[in-house]
């Protein structure tokens, strides 16, 4: 063991680094983005779920609960008709609505009290707001109801999902499609850099091929790849996993496919900007993590911070995991207003990126 | 007149950013012959066998091939460029890479014969990446060469590879320059200027002279081809 020698590779590495500018700093503010990214996300949160309130109680008591449920910081409640709580769940603009039964207050007097809650359910995680805030509610009502012991027994009703859907059901859906994107995404961009790196892109460059010839031979290529992948993750996910799946198993291909072309184009088009297998991986902190983390598989989209919302909304992966949850979880098929917008975004990333892709191929290297 | 040349370079003039790779070069290319471009390491040959295939564009000037003024998606299609190093799939064998670049060129017929000519038919089974560099460059000039071009362009073929070879590798251009093709060889060993036609001798991206072996040596005054190489280069500095 000698520590020069040792000292010679500590020293080489570092050289290295030094002339890498982009891999130092990436290494010093990629984990400040990500890091920060999630902080906020996590503590910056200044939306809480909408919750609907219908209070047909013929006592006070439905009053008193949905007085106290207006002062929740957990929730922000509108009062509306129970007939409508179900059309307002399926366009989202509430989370949940809680009703108050017309013996709401008989029931109570007798110990029971039984609110119905009514549930979206399609996104994990916005659920136990509205129950700990409901639950909170009626902690406080019942303390001024003294000396009685009260139960607890909430109608839950889940719009989509249910008491039966576990945790992978929710993040399954988000996940197929992710894989996919991911693994794509990757052999394709340190592919095509290697296209480059070789020499071959050179020669491509001096013969009669076109631009737009070397990405779509490349996209169909990796797509067919990439097709037999995303049936091998939907078999699996389907068959051992049994993942919750309320749609049209071939819609699922479908949106994975999908994915799939976007992550190849996406992969060709940032190969242009690295230099070596390298800095392409670095691409992977840079653009694949901060959209997961956006995207709405972990943290619901309508629960993040308002700013963040805005940036949800304008990344490719939002729309893709969105549609992959509206076909499994929701079972929307292509009438649904929702998915067309989902495919169509995907869809139309696709093709703004075989454009972009091209046109940083120039035959011009130099 | 142009159809006298395959290749018409006129004042090309390439910056890449303040290095000036090409100066005002002018040189003209016969049909059929083989056209030598010498001059040491970073002297611009690459820049300006870059700029005849239209790979490079020039700040300023004109490149003209086999009629067509570059760059030209058609004649691209006539043209064979075998890049310095030797650019392959090295997960393909030897025959999948040549039979992609005939694809790309739509002259699959042409595979076998590319094959044999650079003596690689029975190892046409190999995978590329386990191919010795010799056999890897043999690879390489049967890719630029199986679509027939009009025009090939060899950017230091030579380099790196065993006497033997090298022999038969002139062998290969001398009976494909009889065949009609026209062949641009850029090299940096003088001792392979001699089996050329005529010779651009060229250095800071300034063509310094242009002939037959034997105006070159009259030019420098000197028998050896490298002596008179150094006494051109040393006129035009001074």
């Amino acid at each position: 063991m000698s520590a020069r020698r040792v000292r010679a590779i500590t020293r080489r590495l570092l050289e290295g680094f030094r002339r890498d500018r982009r891999t130092v700093a990436l290494l010093f503010v990629a984990p400040i983005v990500i890091l920060g990214l999630l902080g906020y996300l996590l503590r910056g949160s200044s939306n809480v779920p909408d919750v609907g309130i219908a209070n047909q109680d013929a006592g006070p008591l439905g009053s008193i609960v949905a007085g106290s449920l207006n002062h929740s910081s957990k929730i922000s409640t509108t009062d509306i008709d129970a007939s409508d709580g179900d059309a307002k769940l399926k366009d989202g603009s509430l989370v949940a609505y809680i009703v108050f039964p017309s013996d709401f207050s008989q029931k109570a007097q007798s110990g029971q009290i039984t609110p119905e809650i009514h549930l979206e359910g399609s996104q994990p995680g916005q659920d136990s707001p509205v129950l700990q805030a409901l639950q909170q509610s009626l902690i406080e009502v019942a303390s001024q109801v003294a000396g009685r012991s009260v139960s607890f027994q909430p109608n839950v009703h889940y719009l989509y999902g249910g008491p039966n859907f576990d945790t992978l059901d929710y993040f399954g859906a988000a996940f197929i499609g992710l894989v996919v994107f991911f693994l794509v995404f990757v052999i394709t961009i340190v592919s095509f850099l290697n296209e480059r790196s070789q020499g071959t892109l050179e020669r491509l460059m001096a013969s009669p091929l076109r631009r737009g010839e070397i990405v779509l031979g490349y996209m169909l290529g990796f797509t067919v790849l990439a097709l037999i992948q995303s049936a091998e993750v939907l078999i699996f996910s389907l068959a051992v996993l049994r993942i919750h799946n309320e749609g049209n198993v071939l819609l699922i291909f479908g949106m994975e496919a999908l994915m799939a072309i976007a992550a190849v184009n996406l992969g060709i088009f940032l190969s242009m900007f690295a230099r070596s297998e390298f800095q392409a991986v670095q691409f992977i902190p840079l653009v694949i993590v901060p959209q997961v983390l956006l995207s709405g598989i972990i943290f619901p989209v309508s629960s993040e911070p308002t700013g963040l919302q805005w940036l949800s909304n304008v990344l490719p992966l939002t729309y893709a995991v969105n549609g992959m949850r509206d076909i499994m979880v929701k079972g929307a098929d292509l009438t649904s207003p929702g998915l067309q917008l989902d495919a169509a975004v995907v869809a139309g990333v696709c093709v703004l990126l075989i454009v972009a892709g091209s046109a940083t191929l120039r035959r011009r290297v130099a | 007149m142009s159809d006298a040349y395959a290749v018409n370079v006129e004042e090309v003039s390439k910056s890449f950013r303040d290095f000036k790779a090409l100066n005002g070069v002018t040189l003209r290319v016969r049909r059929g012959e083989i056209y030598g471009l010498l001059g040491p390491n970073g002297a611009g040959k690459t820049t300006l066998i870059r700029a005849i295939c239209g790979l490079v564009e020039a700040n300023a000037g004109t490149v003209t091939v086999l009629g067509q003024k570059m760059p030209d998606v058609g004649v691209l299609r006539r043209i064979g460029y075998m890049t310095q190093q030797a650019a392959l799939y090295p997960s393909l064998s030897v025959q999948e890479n040549v039979e992609f670049f005939a694809a790309i060129n739509g002259a699959e017929a042409g595979v076998k014969e590319a094959l044999e000519l650079v003596q690689l038919y029975d190892r046409r089974g190999s995978v590329v990446s386990t191919l010795s560099g010799g056999m890897r460059q043999r690879c390489s000039l049967a890719c630029a060469l199986v679509h027939k071009p009009d025009l090939l362009l060899l950017d230091e073929p030579t380099v790196g590879i065993d006497p033997q070879l090298r022999v038969q590798f002139w062998d290969y251009f001398r009976a494909m320059a009889a065949a009609g093709t026209t062949l641009i060889v850029s090299s940096h060993v003088m001792d392979e200027a001699d089996r050329c036609q005529r010779l651009g001798l060229i250095q800071y991206g300034r063509l310094l002279a242009e002939g037959s072996p034997a105006d070159i040596r009259a030019q420098g005054g000197s028998q050896d081809l490298e002596e008179a190489f150094l006494a051109l280069a040393g006129r035009k500095e001074s």
